[in-house]
C-alpha cells in the first residue's frame, strides 16, 4: 500500500511542476521559424516549402481570398513542429489550462505552459508521430505508419505526380488537380492526415504554433477561448446584433451536409488516422 | 479493524462507491488505468484544472483513451456468423481514461430513469430477438439515492417546469438543488417550434452550477462542455463531487494502475483481490474484504473475462454466460433546425433543454406491421450546434470540400451559427449476441487482448428511429425563424459510417453484466453483488438490464451509492 502511495504523490508532483517552456521562450520559438527555404524542426527545407503550398490550397489567403491563409497564420510551420514535437521539452502536443488571458499582456497565459507527458501518453505520442518503426515494444496491436512517414512519402508522392515538375512549382489549378484526385489514395492518405492538421493549426488556440495573428477566428468570427468571463445571461438569451444571414437557397444546399455529423471513417489499413464523430452526447 | 475495499475504476460508479465506504470507515483503494490530470484533489487546497477552451487538446487524447494504446475491435453480427474477427479497430464508443472517468468531460445531463424502465417485460411482455428483462429492483428503491446524489453533484432544474408525465414516471420530493442556467437562444427557439407541435420542453436537470455550490462557482456558458473537461470546475462530477472527498476521508487513489486480473480463493467462492500493472509495468497484488468493479460495461465485461480460472473456465462470475452478453449504446436521431439568422447554438453548457415526449412505449398499427410490440424513444438534446474545429472537420467529411469554398462555409457558418440540433437518444434493446469478448489477435499496451465489440441494432432502434425523427424535424421546421427541418435516421448513418464505431457514439454503454433474481440468467443481484461470488460487486452501467432513454450517469451513481451503504451497513 506504500507503494500505492508513492505513485500517486510521484504523478500529482509531476503535474506541479510548470513545463520547462515557458511563455517567452515559446514566443521565442515561433519568431523563429524557418523562413521559406530553410529546414524545419523534421521537414526539410524542400517538404516545408511543398507542405506551404499544399496548406496554401486547403486554406487560401491573399490575394485569392481577402483574409489570411493557412500559410499566412503559420499553419505549415506549425504542423512542422507536431511532426518533431519530441524536439521540445515537453513535447508541445497538449497546451496547459485554464485560461490564455488573451489578449497580452492581461496576465499568465496558461495554455502556454505545454502538460508534460508521462510514459504512456509519450509512448502513444511517439507512436503515432513516429510510428512503430519495427520497434517491438510498440507493435502491440500491429505495425502503425507515424504521421512523419505519412508526410515524408505523401509530399514525395505529390512531386511524382507533378513530374518532371516539383509540386510546389505547379500553377494553383494544376495543384488542385493533385490534391483533389479521389482515385488515387496515396495522395487521399496524405489529404486526409494534412487536412486534419491544418485545421487544428488553423482553428485551435495559438499556442500551438498556427493561427497567427488569430488570423483563423478572426475571418470567422470566433471568440476563441473566453474563460474566465464565459458569456452573460443575454448573450446566451437572446440573438447578438447583426451576423451572417443565409438564404433558403443555400440552406437547402447545406442540407447535404448533415450526413457529416455522423464523421468520417479511416481507411481500414490506417485506422489510427480515425477522427470521432463530433455528435456530442 | 477496519473493513477493506478495492475499488477498480474512479468514475462515476467508483467514486460514489468510494465515497460512501471511506465515510463510513473503510479502508478504500481506488484503482484508475487512466492518468491522473486534478492536481491537488484530495488535498485541502482542492483541486486545480489544467483544461482550458481548447479544441486541439481535447482532440489529442488529453483525458481520452488513446486508441493507439488501447484500440477496441469490433464487427456485426452478421460478419461474427461468417467468422469475420473484425472490421474495425480504433474506437469504439470509448470514454475518458483519467481519473474521474467519463464525468470528466461528461455533458452533465441527468434525467432519473422512470418507473416503467424497470417493469418493461411485466408491462409489455417479450420483444422477438431481444432480450427485455424487468429490473430486480424498482423506482421506489432507487429514488432516496437519487435524491442524495442529486444534492452532491449539484444538479439544477426546475420541478414546477417538469412535465405530469415526467413527475408521475419519475416522482420527486422536492425542488433541484439549484434553478436552471439561462436558457441557450437556439434551444429556445426549439422549444418554441415543440410548443406549437404540443410537445413540451423544459429545463434539461444537469449537474451544472447555476449558481455558487459546494465551493465551486457558477457556470459562464463558455460553450465548451460536452467532451472538454470544465477549466473552472463549474461542473459537478466523479472526481470534484465524491472522490475529492473520498481522498480526504483518507480513501488511496493509485493513477495509472492497469488491473489485468480479479483473484480468487482456491474454492472459487471469494475474490480475495486484484493483479495489477503501475506505471512503469512493474505488477502488484493488492488484497481486499471486497472488490469493487466501476470500469465502465466494456472493461469490466473484459476484466472478468480476463479473470478466468478453471472454476469459471468462461469468465469469472459468469455461470450464467451472461457476461459481455446484453452490450447496449443508446441510438441517435439526429435532427436539425436551419435559422437565417445566427443562433449562437454553441454558447452555453450544450443544452439546456429536454423533450420527454419521445419517450415512449409507443403502439400502433405501424410498429405492429413491424413485427414489434412497441418502440421507444428517450430524452431529446434540444439545440446544441459545433465549436469552430469541429465546425471546419464536420465540412471536410464531403470530399475536397477545402480550398475557397472552405472558408465561404467557415464564414458564412451554417454549421456553427445557423444550426441547432436536436438529438434524441434512444433506448437500445438487449440481444444476447451484442457482445464484448477477447480480441482473439490485438493486444493493447498492455499486452492483454482488447476487447472486442459485436453489434447490430435491432429492428427496434430502426423502426423507433424512422418514427421518432419526422416528428423531430417537424419540430425543427416549426421553431420561429428557421427555414428546413430535417432529420437523419439511424439506418442511413449506418450506412454513412458503415460501421458500429461511427453510429453508436453516444458514450452511453450498458449491460454486460446484467442484474436480476435469477443466477442462470443475470450476473448479479440487486445490489450489484455477483451471484457467483460472495464478495465481488459491480458498480457500473453493467449491471443495468436496460438502457432506458436517458443518460446513464446518475442512476449509475444511485445504484453505486445504494450498493455501497448497504455494505457499510452490514459493518
Amino acid at each position: 500500500m506504500e507503494i500505492a502511495r508513492r505513485t500517486f504523490l510521484k504523478s500529482a508532483g509531476a503535474l506541479g511542476l510548470l513545463a520547462l517552456i515557458p511563455q517567452r521562450a515559446l514566443s521565442a520559438v515561433f519568431a523563429s521559424a524557418p523562413a521559406p527555404g530553410h529546414a524545419g524542426r523534421f521537414l526539410n527545407a524542400h517538404e516545408l516549402d511543398t507542405l506551404r503550398a499544399v496548406c496554401g490550397r486547403f486554406i487560401p489567403g491573399p490575394p485569392e481570398d481577402p483574409d489570411p491563409g493557412a500559410a499566412e497564420a503559420m499553419v505549415p510551420e506549425a504542423i512542422d513542429m507536431l511532426l518533431g514535437a519530441f524536439t521540445f521539452d515537453p513535447p508541445l502536443i497538449h497546451a496547459g489550462g485554464p485560461y490564455s488571458n488573451r489578449p497580452p499582456p492581461n496576465g499568465h497565459d496558461s495554455f502556454a505552459d505545454f502538460v508534460p507527458l508521462d510514459r504512456h501518453a509519450e509512448l502513444g505520442w511517439r507512436i503515432r508521430i513516429e510510428g512503430t518503426k519495427g520497434i517491438k515494444a510498440r507493435e502491440f496491436a500491429g505495425p502503425v505508419v507515424g504521421l512523419q512517414q505519412i508526410y515524408r512519402s505523401g509530399i514525395a508522392h505529390l512531386d511524382a505526380r507533378a513530374a518532371p515538375a516539383k509540386f510546389v512549382d505547379l500553377p494553383a489549378p494544376l495543384q488542385d488537380v493533385i490534391l483533389a484526385d479521389l482515385t488515387d489514395s496515396d495522395v487521399q492518405t496524405f489529404v486526409g492526415a494534412a487536412l486534419a492538421n491544418t485545421f487544428e493549426a488553423m482553428y485551435g488556440p495559438p499556442e500551438y504554433g498556427g493561427n497567427k495573428g488569430l488570423a483563423g477566428w478572426k475571418y470567422t468570427n470566433w471568440p476563441g477561448d473566453v474563460q474566465p468571463a464565459g458569456y452573460t445571461n443575454d448573450q446566451v438569451s437572446k440573438p447578438d446584433p447583426g451576423g451572417t444571414r443565409l438564404s433558403v437557397a443555400s440552406a437547402k444546399a447545406i442540407e447535404k451536409f448533415l450526413p457529416a455529423l455522423g464523421g468520417r471513417a479511416a481507411p481500414r489499413d490506417a485506422w489510427w488516422l480515425g477522427r470521432a464523430s463530433i455528435v456530442r452526447s | 479493524m477496519a473493513r477493506s475495499a478495492i475499488v477498480v475504476g474512479s468514475g462515476a460508479g467508483g467514486s460514489a462507491a468510494a465515497w460512501a465506504l471511506a465515510k463510513a470507515g473503510w479502508d478504500v483503494l481506488i484503482l484508475e488505468k487512466g492518468r491522473h490530470l486534478l492536481p491537488g484533489l484530495g488535498t485541502p487546497s482542492g483541486p486545480r484544472t489544467l483544461f482550458g477552451n481548447d479544441e486541439v487538446k481535447a482532440g489529442r487524447y488529453f483525458e481520452n483513451q488513446d486508441i493507439v494504446l488501447e484500440p477496441r475491435t469490433s464487427r456485426t453480427q452478421d460478419e461474427a456468423k461468417n467468422g469475420t474477427a473484425y472490421s474495425f479497430i480504433g474506437d469504439v464508443n470509448t470514454l475518458p481514461t483519467v481519473v474521474g472517468g467519463g464525468t470528466i468531460h461528461w455533458d452533465a445531463k441527468t434525467p432519473r430513469f422512470w418507473k416503467q424502465d424497470f417493469t418493461m417485460l411485466s408491462d409489455h411482455g417479450p420483444v422477438s430477438d431481444a432480450n427485455v428483462a424487468d429490473w430486480p429492483l424498482t423506482y421506489r428503491d432507487l429514488a432516496p439515492f437519487y435524491d442524495e446524489v442529486e444534492e452532491l453533484l449539484g444538479v439544477q432544474g426546475d420541478i414546477h417546469k417538469m412535465p405530469k408525465t415526467t413527475l408521475q414516471q419519475a416522482p420527486r420530493k422536492k425542488q433541484f438543488p439549484m434553478p436552471p442556467n439561462p436558457p441557450m437562444y437556439g434551444g429556445s427557439l426549439i422549444a418554441e417550434g415543440a410548443k406549437q407541435l404540443g410537445y413540451h420542453a423544459y429545463p434539461f436537470p444537469m449537474a451544472v452550477n447555476s449558481r455558487a455550490y459546494a465551493g465551486r462557482p457558477r457556470c459562464n456558458s463558455c460553450g465548451f462542455c460536452s467532451g472538454y473537461g470544465c477549466p473552472i470546475q463549474a461542473r459537478g462530477g466523479a472526481a470534484v463531487s465524491f472522490l475529492h472527498d473520498a481522498l480526504l476521508a483518507g480513501a488511496r487513489l493509485e493513477p495509472r494502475a492497469f488491473v489485468y486480473k480479479v483473484r480468487t480463493n482456491a474454492k472459487g467462492t471469494r475474490v480475495t483481490g486484484v493483479s495489477y500493472l503501475d506505471d512503469n509495468g512493474g505488477k502488484h497484488h493488492a488484497s481486499a474484504d471486497v472488490v469493487i468493479l466501476a470500469l465502465s460495461a466494456i472493461e469490466t465485461a473484459r476484466l472478468l473475462l480476463m479473470s478466468r480460472t478453471s472454476k469459471f473456465p468462461n469468465g469469472l462470475a459468469n455461470r450464467s454466460d451472461m457476461v459481455g452478453r446484453n452490450l447496449m449504446f443508446h441510438f441517435f436521431t439526429a435532427a436539425l433546425a436551419v435559422f437565417v439568422g445566427e443562433v449562437h447554438a454553441w454558447r452555453g453548457p450544450s443544452t439546456t433543454f429536454t423533450i420527454d415526449d419521445f419517450v415512449g412505449p409507443e403502439k400502433n398499427a405501424v410498429i405492429k406491421a413491424a413485427g414489434l410490440p412497441y418502440v421507444k424513444g428517450g430524452i431529446c438534446e434540444v439545440g446544441a450546434s459545433t465549436l469552430l474545429l469541429e465546425e471546419a472537420q464536420s465540412y471536410a467529411a464531403i470530399p475536397n470540400t477545402w480550398g475557397l469554398p472552405h472558408k465561404e462555409l467557415m464564414r458564412v457558418s451554417p454549421a456553427r451559427s445557423h444550426f441547432a440540433a436536436l438529438n434524441m437518444v434512444g433506448e437500445d434493446l438487449p440481444q444476447v449476441n451484442n457482445r464484448v469478448d477477447l480480441d482473439p489477435s490485438t493486444k493493447d499496451v498492455y499486452g492483454f487482448p482488447v476487447p472486442r465489440i459485436t453489434y447490430s441494432s435491432h429492428n427496434h432502434e430502426l423502426v423507433a428511429s424512422a418514427f421518432y425523427g419526422p416528428k423531430l424535424a417537424a419540430i425543427c421546421a416549426a421553431a420561429p425563424g428557421a427555414i428546413a427541418g430535417t432529420f437523419l435516421p439511424l439506418f442511413l448513418l449506418n450506412k454513412v459510417g458503415g460501421s458500429v464505431a461511427t453510429f453508436s457514439q453516444t458514450r452511453h454503454i450498458f449491460g454486460t453484466a446484467r442484474m436480476g433474481h435469477d443466477p442462470k440468467t443475470s450476473v448479479a443481484d440487486a445490489w450489484g453483488r455477483a451471484h457467483d461470488l460472495d464478495n465481488l460487486y459491480l458498480a457500473d452501467g453493467s449491471v443495468f438490464p436496460t438502457s432506458g432513454g436517458f443518460n446513464p450517469s446518475l442512476t449509475i451513481m444511485a445504484l453505486s451509492l445504494r450498493m455501497a451503504r448497504r455494505l457499510a451497513g452490514k459493518h
